[in-house]
C-alpha cells in the first residue's frame, strides 16, 4: 500500500482548510490536504469577494465584528496581492432607522471597527451612481479580496514548504486506529490514495457532515444558500453596504471588472443545493436598486450560489440560518465522546479564515504535544509567479497577438501554461485558473478557441466533449438571468455553437 | 408612398425585399442594425424533410411546402446573378465540416463550401494558419475522419501574416480582396500540398471579391473548399452583401440604423397600419406604406423582447406574446438542449398575418416572416434559413396579393 504519512491531514481545500494546513506547516507539523474538487470549487470560490471591516456585524454579532476588524488589518499585511483596497461605505437612505444608525456607530466604536462619516455630497462625488437621496454615509475599511488568488497563494506556500495539496481527491474512508486515522481517498485516475495521519482536521465546509459520518462522528449542521449576481459593469469602486440590520441583498462589491450583488440566505438540505430561484434574483435586484437606482439599466452577467455551513448546536431551535452566529465553531470530537484525533472547524467567514486556522491548530498542537506558536499573522505570503485574476497584471503582460478571450484578456500562452500546470483536460478548470469565459460573452468565442488549443496539444483528448460541457457549465450561471440581454446572449451562443458550428451534431 | 415597407435586414427581410421589388413593388427596407448573417454559415438548411410531421402551427406548415420550390429557385437565381452561385437541392443533403469538428447537414451551399462534402472519398488536407484563432484545423480534420473521410492537417505559411494584433476573418478577407499575392502564395503552398486531392481552408477568401477562391484553385491546380469560421462568418457576410446589392439593383430603398415603430390608423375599425416611423439618426421619419412586413428576428435581434417582469412583447407594434409569466418556464435545463423561449414569437395565419389568441389578425395589412414567428426551435431543428425563405415568400405574396 502506497500510503502517505503525516502529522496532520486536512479535509477540504478551501480557505479554512488551506489556512489550517499553512498554519500547521509553519509550526513544523507535516501536512496533507485532500480536496475533492479544484481549488475554489466550493464555498470559498463562491463568495461575494468582500473583505469585511466588521461593520456589517457590529450589532448582530459583535464577536464576529471584532474578529473581522482584527483580521482585516492582518490580511492586508500578509496577502496584500489578493486585496484591492476599495474602502467601504455604509449608507442610510430614506426609510432607514435613524436610531439604528446611532446604535451602529456606538457598536462600531465598541468593537474596534473604524468608521468615518462623510457628507452625502462627498459620497455621491465618489460614487455617482448611488441613490441621490441618501441620508448618511460612513467610510469603513471594507475591501475586495480575490479568493482564487488567496487559495492559490496558500496552496503554493504549503507545497513549497513541503506539504501536499492533493486536488480531486475525495475522501472515501476514515478509519480510526490506535493512534490517529487511516484515510483513503479516490484519485482523479480512479485509484485510491491512503494517508496515515495522527490528527485529522475536517474543514470540508458544507460537506463536513459527510466527513464526520465517515469517522463515525455526529455533526449537526445548518446549511444556508447565499445567492449572488455579478453585474457586467463595475457600478461602484467602493464596497457599498446598506446601513441596516443585515438582510438579503444589501451589499455591492466591486470585483475586478464587475460588481457583485449579494446575498440571499435560504436554508437548504444538501451541500450541492445551489440552484437559484427567480425570486432570489428579483429580490437582489430590487434591494440593490435602493442603493444604485439605475441598476435595471445594467446587465446582470451571471448568478451563482454558495453554501454557508453553520454549526447548529444541539440546543439551537431557529430555522433561520441568518440568526445562527456567523462566528466559527471548533469541535474536538474526542473531547465530546467521539473519535479521538478528529477536529472539525466550521462556519466563520472568509475574512476570518486565518483566525479560524489559528484556533484550530492551537488545539491540534496541544493534541500533538507541540508548543510551537502561530506565525501566520506575521508571515507574508508570496504571490504566485503569475497572477491571472487582475486585469492590470494581464495588461502588463499582454502580448500583441494570441488573445483567446477578449473579455478577460487571456492569451494562448496563458492557456498552454495552465494546461501544462494542471494536467487537466477540463475547460472549466481553465476558467477557475484564468477566468476564461467569465466575461460578457460567456465563452461565445473563447470556448472554440481554447478547445482548438486543447485538441492540437493532445489529439487523443475529446475536445468536443470538453467544449460542450464548458458551454453547459457557463449556462448554469446564466440560467437564472434569462430575460433582456441575458436571453439574447444565450441565443447568440446557440446561433454560434449550434447553427454555425453544430457542436450538437455528430 | 411605398407599396410595402419591410422591417429587418436579415435573411428573411433581405429576401422579402428582393421578392417584392422583383414583382415591381415600391419597397423600403428599414433596419435597426445588421441581421444575423454574420453568425451564419451562409448555407440554406431546411431541416426535417417531412413537413407533415411538424406541428400544425409550425411556420413551415403555415407557409406551405408548395411554396418551397419557387422560393429556392428565386434564391438560386438571385445568388447566381450576383456572382456567388449556390449548389444543392431540397431533397438532397450536403454534409459539410464545421470549425468545431462536427458535420452539418444543409441543402444549398455556396459552391466553395459545397466542395467540402465529407462523404467524398478523397485525400483531403485542412489548412492550419498559425495564429488564426477562429478556426481549428486539428478539430476539423478529426471530425472529418470520424465521418470516414481521409483528412489531415497541413501548416500553410501566409505571406505578410499580421503580427501587430490578432486578425479576424474579415481582416483576412480584406487582404484577399485588396492585395493578395495569390501567385506567390500558390508557389509557396504547392510543394506542401503534393498528393492531396483537395484542400480545405477557413472561409476567409475574400468578401467583395467573389473570384478569390477560384483564382487560387486554378493557380494551385487543386480543388479548394472553405469551412466557416467563428463569427464574423464570411459566407454569411457574402450572402448578406449580395442580397443587399440585388435588392438595391431592383430598386429597393434601404434605410439603415433606424429602429421602426409601427404607425396605426386609430379610426380604422379592423386595425390598419399606416407604415412605420423610422427612428433615424437625424430624427424620426415616417415611412408610409400600404403593407408592412415584419422581418425583425427573434430573441437575439429583438423582434420581440422579454422583460424581467415576465412581459413579452413584439417590438414594432407592441403586440403581446403569449408565454408563461414565470421566467423559469422560458428556458430548459441545458443550453444546447430544447429551449421553450426559442419557439416564442408572433402567431400567424396562413397569410402570415399576426393573430390574437382567437386567430383574428391584429391588422389587415401587417405580415410577418422569419425569426419573429412563433412555433419553431430553429437552432435545434436546423431549419432557420428554410423558415426565412419560405415565410418571406409567403408574406410577400400575401402582402402584394
Amino acid at each position: 500500500m502506497n500510503a502517505l504519512t503525516t502529522d496532520l491531514l486536512v479535509i477540504g481545500g478551501g480557505a479554512t482548510g488551506l489556512g489550517v494546513a499553512w498554519d500547521a506547516r509553519l509550526r513544523g507539523l507535516s501536512v496533507v490536504v485532500l480536496e475533492q474538487g479544484d481549488l475554489g470549487q466550493g464555498t470559498s470560490g463562491r463568495y461575494h469577494g468582500l473583505l469585511h471591516s466588521g461593520g456589517r456585524y457590529a450589532i448582530s454579532d459583535p464577536a464576529s465584528a471584532r474578529d473581522c476588524a482584527r483580521e482585516n488589518a492582518i490580511l492586508r499585511r500578509i496577502v496584500p496581492h489578493t486585496i484591492e483596497d476599495t474602502g467601504g461605505l455604509f449608507l442610510a437612505i430614506p426609510g432607514d432607522s435613524q436610531t439604528y444608525v446611532e446604535q451602529w456607530l456606538a457598536a462600531c466604536r465598541r468593537e474596534g471597527v473604524a468608521v468615518d462619516e462623510i457628507s452625502s455630497s462627498e459620497a455621491l462625488r465618489r460614487e455617482p451612481l448611488l441613490n441621490r437621496s441618501l441620508l448618511r454615509a460612513f467610510l469603513v475599511q471594507d475591501a475586495a479580496l480575490d479568493s482564487f488568488d488567496l487559495l492559490h497563494a496558500l496552496a503554493q506556500a504549503i507545497t513549497r514548504a513541503g506539504g501536499a495539496v492533493l486536488l480531486r481527491h475525495r475522501l472515501e474512508r476514515l478509519t480510526p486506529r490506535t493512534q490517529g486515522f487511516l484515510a483513503a481517498a479516490s484519485t482523479p485516475n480512479g485509484g485510491l490514495q491512503h494517508v496515515e495521519a495522527r490528527v485529522v482536521v475536517n474543514a470540508a465546509g458544507p460537506f463536513a457532515g459527510r466527513i464526520a459520518r465517515l469517522a463515525g462522528a455526529d455533526l449537526p449542521l445548518a446549511l444556508g444558500k447565499g445567492t449572488m449576481i455579478a453585474m457586467a459593469t463595475r457600478l461602484v469602486n467602493t464596497v457599498v453596504n446598506r446601513l441596516k440590520s443585515p438582510a438579503d441583498g444589501d451589499i455591492i462589491v466591486p470585483v475586478g471588472t464587475v460588481a457583485v450583488l449579494g446575498t440571499t440566505d435560504t436554508p437548504v438540505q444538501e451541500a450541492d443545493d445551489v440552484g437559484i430561484e427567480p425570486w432570489e434574483i428579483d429580490l437582489l435586484l430590487q434591494e440593490a436598486a435602493a442603493l444604485v437606482p439605475s441598476i435595471e439599466d445594467h446587465r446582470p452577467l451571471r448568478a451563482w450560489a454558495g453554501i454557508r455551513p453553520l454549526y447548529r448546536p444541539p440546543d439551537a431551535s431557529s430555522q433561520e440560518t441568518r440568526q445562527l452566529p456567523r462566528a466559527h465553531a471548533l469541535i474536538d470530537h474526542g473531547a465530546a465522546g467521539g473519535p479521538e484525533g478528529l477536529v472539525t472547524i466550521i462556519g466563520g467567514k472568509l475574512t476570518t479564515y486565518r483566525r479560524m486556522a489559528e484556533d484550530t491548530v492551537d488545539l491540534v498542537a496541544q493534541q500533538l504535544a507541540s508548543s510551537a506558536r502561530c506565525r501566520t499573522g506575521e508571515t507574508v505570503l508570496s504571490p504566485p509567479p503569475r497572477r491571472f485574476h487582475r486585469l492590470p497584471d494581464r495588461l502588463d503582460d499582454l502580448r500583441p497577438s494570441g488573445v483567446v478571450c477578449e473579455c478577460e484578456l487571456i492569451s494562448t500562452v496563458d492557456i498552454r501554461r495552465a494546461l501544462e500546470a494542471s494536467g487537466s483536460a477540463e475547460l472549466d478548470d481553465l476558467r477557475r485558473d484564468l477566468r476564461l469565459g467569465m466575461g460578457p460573452c460567456q465563452a461565445a468565442f473563447c470556448a472554440l478557441r481554447s478547445a482548438g488549443i486543447l485538441h492540437s496539444r493532445d489529439p487523443r483528448l475529446n475536445a468536443r466533449a470538453a467544449l460542450e460541457s464548458f458551454l453547459e457549465e457557463r449556462w448554469r450561471g446564466l440560467r437564472p438571468l434569462m430575460w433582456g440581454a441575458g436571453l439574447r446572449q444565450l441565443e447568440f451562443n446557440r446561433r454560434v455553437y449550434m447553427d454555425l458550428l453544430g457542436v450538437d451534431s455528430p | 408612398m411605398n407599396d410595402v415597407v419591410i422591417v429587418g435586414a436579415g435573411l428573411a427581410g433581405l429576401f422579402a425585399a428582393n421578392l417584392a421589388a422583383r414583382r415591381g413593388a415600391t419597397v423600403t427596407l428599414v433596419a435597426r442594425g445588421r441581421g444575423g448573417l454574420s453568425l451564419a454559415h451562409g448555407c440554406i438548411s431546411l431541416g426535417e424533410s417531412d413537413w407533415d410531421s411538424l406541428p400544425s402551427q409550425h411556420p413551415l406548415r403555415l407557409a406551405g411546402k408548395d411554396r418551397l420550390a419557387s422560393a429556392l429557385a428565386a434564391f438560386l437565381e438571385i445568388t447566381s446573378s450576383q456572382g456567388i452561385p449556390y449548389s444543392g437541392q431540397a431533397d438532397l443533403t450536403l454534409h459539410l465540416p464545421t470549425a468545431a469538428g462536427s458535420v452539418q447537414s444543409v441543402h444549398l451551399a455556396p459552391i466553395t463550401l459545397a466542395a467540402g462534402e465529407v462523404e467524398v472519398p478523397v485525400d483531403t488536407l485542412i489548412a492550419n494558419f498559425d495564429g488564426f484563432r477562429d478556426f481549428s484545423a486539428s478539430l476539423v480534420a478529426d471530425g472529418m475522419r470520424r465521418h470516414g473521410a481521409r483528412a489531415t492537417v497541413v501548416d500553410l505559411p501566409i505571406p505578410d501574416a499580421p503580427g501587430s494584433r490578432d486578425w479576424y476573418s474579415t481582416d483576412w478577407a480584406m487582404r484577399f480582396d485588396d492585395r493578395w499575392p495569390a501567385a506567390e502564395v500558390a508557389r509557396r503552398w504547392a510543394p506542401l500540398l503534393k498528393g492531396a486531392n483537395r484542400l480545405g481552408l477557413p472561409a476567409i477568401l475574400g468578401l467583395r471579391k467573389t473570384t478569390a477562391a477560384s483564382e487560387l484553385q486554378d493557380l494551385l491546380a487543386l480543388p479548394l473548399f472553405e469551412i466557416p469560421t467563428l463569427p464574423p462568418s464570411l459566407p454569411g457576410l457574402r450572402l448578406e452583401r449580395l442580397l443587399r446589392r440585388a435588392a438595391l439593383a431592383s430598386g429597393c430603398r434601404i434605410l439603415e440604423g433606424s429602429a421602426a415603430i409601427g404607425r396605426i390608423d386609430g379610426r380604422h375599425a379592423a386595425g390598419r397600419a399606416l407604415g412605420v416611423v423610422a427612428a433615424t439618426p437625424a430624427g424620426p421619419r415616417p415611412v408610409d406604406a400600404g403593407q408592412v412586413v415584419l422581418a425583425t428576428g427573434g430573441a437575439l435581434h429583438r423582434g420581440w423582447q422579454a422583460e424581467r417582469s415576465g412581459r413579452i412583447h413584439e417590438s414594432v407594434f407592441d403586440i403581446p406574446l403569449p408565454a408563461a409569466s414565470e421566467r423559469d418556464a422560458w428556458v430548459g435545463p441545458s443550453a444546447l438542449g430544447p429551449q421553450p423561449y426559442a419557439a416564442f414569437g408572433l402567431s400567424v395565419n396562413t397569410s402570415m398575418q399576426p393573430c390574437d389568441a382567437s386567430g383574428r389578425p391584429y391588422f389587415d395589412n401587417v405580415f410577418a416572416c422569419g425569426g419573429v414567428l412563433a412555433g419553431a426551435d430553429r437552432s435545434r431543428e436546423r431549419n432557420r434559413q428554410g423558415i426565412d425563405l419560405v415565410t418571406a415568400s409567403a408574406a410577400v405574396e400575401a402582402a402584394l396579393a
